[in-house]
């Protein structure tokens, strides 16, 4: 089941070095992507996936009532942080990934994929809640999306309404075990 | 929400008559993303470090809750109608049964009647024990996210004991509650509510006489008994500034003139004054509580028993609660159909919000999470 998961952006035709010297790159830095693409591909491509899945930083980015059932993931009795995942946290310049907490509506559909943009690359994405995968109970509603899948890139579907915050931590969980197959990027 | 909405009365509204921006003044824009909690944006501006403007601008998961209940059927709206505040569920259901009630003309059993004051007052602890953890967030404390977070959970326990889910409860329905609690179900509430009284009295060491929470809090974002009844908020706002209103006390429900508590009022009218205030109601809670299982009935039925599709008369009907943010009241439309024909929610996160650029504006910068969270505001419900 995980492999049927592992179809990752890369499959899409775009190769690390095209990647890293996309057009908003400077040749500083693709130049040193190239040095550092022929130097870590195959041997440290496995250190480099393991050093990301035991750390991943979700973006502080709460847009709807998921994010009560987050914030329990990260207190005491749960505490994501066993398994990696630091507490959300504010500066999205230094995050990898995004948990889409629930319903996403018309306003704040551009705003966050503005945020997923600034964020640096390798960045995932969990979809949180039945309002995130297809609009939940929100289906019918005229101002809410039905899902994120048009608008980002999801690694990962948590369901429920909210999800238990075990039920997150699964999600998490297997988001780690895709990381782990993933091409080092 | 644009500047021209408000009325334009210089003594309640003194920072939105600026409008020639100089080189002085710098707009930020606080939101949606941000390290706090909430999704909406502030457009403050400054002058150095003091605000000079402050307009909020909600709306960022206005999902349509209101149309919606227009083309679903009495029993049907009460899942979604509870996702605007899915930790304080039972008390944004409270005013939609107690409404429909009246409109079909249901009988509550006794039984029933005790435990929703229950389940609303469990609930109500089990959102302030949020609310406060994000506080401790937003000024930088995590001890005060931890410990809330944490004995939340023995409350949500009971709750789940009690209605089978963590948050989204749909306990209350029109006619009663769902289902009756566990056969041991008094006993053990009894020991966590002590207990969790226990815990509460804690929280005084390590946030509540924190020199530092006091310097953070004290004297910032002063709202006088005046300004708090002009601008219509509610709840622990309006009690923090020194007017003694709770519609527990003042248009009781069910059986609220029985139960034994105290409303707590404070004068400041400060931000240490309205994050006290919520404190403080929680063991007025606990009081509840412990009085509600002593006098309940031992044995009844719970619920009434409703046809397939019930349907109103050609009237309409207002009835509201005290929520765990404050007066909250739904407006019931019925046109002799199985739905509703126009709902109307008045939530109170909304009425004080509206309190927020008259806080902010002449604040400095650094005090404005502290302002921002003290208002008992949740976006989500006040976008509806």
């Amino acid at each position: 089941m995980v492999d049927d998961l592992v179809t990752s952006k890369q499959s899409k035709g775009l190769t690390i070095v095209d990647q890293i010297n996309s057009h908003n790159a400077n040749v500083f830095v693709g130049k040193l992507g190239d040095i550092l693409y022929k130097a870590v591909d195959k041997p440290l491509g496995m250190a480099l996936n393991w050093g990301r899945l035991w750390s991943l930083w979700p973006v502080h980015i709460e847009t709807a009532c998921c994010s009560v059932e987050f914030g329990a993931a990260s207190g005491p009795r749960y505490d994501v942080e066993r398994f990696g995942i630091i507490e959300a946290f504010g500066s999205l310049r230094q995050c990898d990934l995004v948990v889409v907490q629930g319903t996403i509506t018309r306003k704040m559909a551009p705003r966050l994929r503005l945020v997923y943009d600034q964020m640096p690359e390798p960045k995932y994405v969990i979809a949180m809640g039945a309002c995130a995968i297809t609009g939940g109970l929100y289906f019918d509603s005229y101002n809410v999306l039905p899902g994120i899948d048009g608008i980002l890139p999801v690694d990962v579907y948590v369901p429920g309404c909210p999800p238990r915050p075990e039920t997150l931590i699964q999600g998490c969980m297997l988001l780690q075990e895709k990381i782990k197959r993933m091409k080092p990027r | 929400m644009s500047s021209q909405v408000y009325p334009k009365d210089k003594e309640i509204l003194p920072g939105l008559q600026i409008e020639k921006v100089d080189d002085r003044i710098m707009t930020l824009n606080v939101g949606p993303q941000h390290p706090g909690s909430g999704h909406m944006r502030i457009i403050i501006k400054v002058d150095g470090d003091y605000i000079v403007h402050t307009d909020p601008d909600p709306g960022y998961v206005h999902r349509g809750e209101e149309k919606m209940a227009e083309y679903r059927n009495y029993i049907t709206n009460i899942p979604h109608l509870e996702r605007p505040v899915i930790h304080d569920s039972c008390n944004i259901l409270y005013p939609y049964c107690l409404g429909v009630e009246e409109l079909l003309g249901l009988e509550v059993p006794e039984r029933a009647k005790y435990l929703r004051v229950i389940a609303a007052e469990l609930n109500r602890c089990v959102y302030i024990e949020y609310w406060l953890a994000i506080y401790g967030i937003f000024l930088g404390h995590s001890t005060m996210f931890m410990w809330p977070v944490g004995d939340r959970e023995l409350l949500i326990d009971l709750l789940d004991k009690m209605t089978g889910a963590r948050v989204t409860h749909a306990y209350f329905v029109p006619g009663g509650v769902r289902n009756d609690v566990p056969p041991n179900f008094e006993d053990v509430c009894l020991r966590q509510v002590n207990y969790f009284e226990k815990r509460l009295k804690e929280y005084a060491d390590v946030f509540y006489d924190n020199p530092i929470l006091i310097s953070r809090t004290k004297d910032t974002g002063i709202l006088s008994r005046e300004d708090a009844i002009k601008l219509g908020t509610t709840g622990s706002v309006l009690r923090a500034s020194g007017v003694d209103f709770d519609i527990r006390k003042k248009e009781p429900y069910d059986v609220y003139e029985e139960m034994d508590f105290q409303t707590n009022v404070l004068k400041e009218g400060d931000s240490y004054a309205r994050s006290k205030i919520p404190w403080l109601d929680m063991f007025e809670s606990c009081r509840i509580i412990r009085d509600a299982l002593k006098k309940m009935p031992k044995s009844g039925s719970v619920r009434v028993k409703l046809k397939p599709k019930p349907k109103g008369g050609d009237t309409e009907v207002y009835r509201r609660v005290e929520s765990g943010r404050g007066s909250l009241g739904m407006h019931i439309v019925s046109r002799g159909m199985p739905q509703p024909y126009r709902l109307k929610i008045s939530v109170p996160s909304f009425r004080n919000l509206i309190a927020m650029p008259h806080l902010l504006t002449g604040e400095k910068l650094g005090n404005m999470p502290a302002v921002y969270w003290s208002l008992n505001y949740w976006p989500v419900e006040a976008d509806r």
